[in-house]
C-alpha cells in the first residue's frame, strides 16, 4: 500500500473524517465518500442487528483493493471496514475517494465498494426481527 | 497432513473451527467436507471458496499444502 491509499478494519465507530483527510487534496474539486449503513429489513423481513467477522487475513486484502484502484485510478483512496456486533443505524463502512472532478470520484467510489463487497473476506449474521438468525450471502 | 480452518458459516455447518485432515487436492476437500457435515457444508461451499497459501482459490484442482482456509461467500459492506 502506498501513500495514496488506506485500510482499515476496526471494532470501533469508524472515523471518516479521518479518511476524508486522507483522500483530500488541493488538486481535488471531488470528494465522494460513500458510507455502508446497517438497515433495518432485508429481503422483507425485519432486521434488528447484525454481527460482522473478518478472516484475520482480511486488512490485508482490503489493503490491496485499496491500493490497486487507486494505481489504476491515479486517485487517493481510502476504505474502512468495521467488524463485530452491530445495530441499525451503525456504518460498517465507509469508502473514500477523491478526485480533480466529480464524475471520475463517482466512479471510482463505486468501484472501490463493489471490489470490498466481493473481495475482502469479512461475513455477517443477521439477527432478524422474528428472532432467527442466517448467514447473509449464503 | 492439512490444517483446514473454517470461517463463519463453515465453521458453524462443520461445529469447529478446526481440524486437520489428510486431503490432497481442493476438490478432495470439498468431497470430504460434504460427505462429513452434508446439506449445511455443501451450501457453504457452492458459492464459497478456498484459501490456499493466501489465494482465494476456486479450482478444484489446486494442490493443498500445510493449511487451507474454508471461507463462505463474502458478505462484507
Amino acid at each position: 500500500m502506498g501513500d495514496r491509499s488506506l485500510g482499515l478494519i476496526d471494532e470501533r465507530p469508524l472515523d471518516r473524517a479521518a479518511l476524508e483527510a486522507f483522500v483530500r487534496s488541493s488538486a481535488d474539486g471531488a470528494v465522494v465518500v460513500f458510507e455502508g449503513v446497517i438497515r433495518d429489513h432485508d429481503h422483507g423481513e425485519g432486521v434488528s442487528a447484525l454481527d460482522y467477522s473478518a478472516h484475520p487475513e482480511a486488512l490485508g486484502f482490503l489493503e490491496r483493493i485499496c491500493g490497486q484502484l487507486a494505481e489504476e485510478t491515479g486517485l487517493r483512496v481510502a476504505a474502512a471496514h468495521r467488524v463485530g456486533a452491530l445495530v441499525v443505524g451503525d456504518v460498517a463502512l465507509i469508502a473514500a475517494v477523491a478526485a480533480p472532478h466529480r464524475t471520475e470520484a463517482f466512479t471510482a467510489c463505486a468501484e472501490l465498494v463493489q471490489r470490498i463487497k466481493t473481495g475482502v473476506p469479512i461475513w455477517k449474521r443477521q439477527h432478524l426481527a422474528s428472532g432467527a438468525t442466517e448467514w447473509v450471502g449464503l | 497432513m492439512a490444517e483446514v480452518r473454517y470461517f463463519a458459516a463453515a465453521a458453524d455447518a462443520a461445529g469447529r473451527d478446526s481440524e486437520r485432515l489428510e486431503v490432497a487436492t481442493a476438490g478432495e476437500l470439498r468431497l470430504h467436507l460434504i460427505a462429513a457435515y452434508g446439506d449445511a457444508m455443501a451450501r457453504v461451499l457452492r458459492s464459497g471458496a478456498f484459501l490456499i497459501d493466501g489465494v482465494v482459490s476456486r479450482d478444484d484442482a489446486a494442490p493443498i499444502g500445510a493449511r487451507v482456509d474454508v471461507l463462505p461467500p463474502f458478505a462484507g459492506g
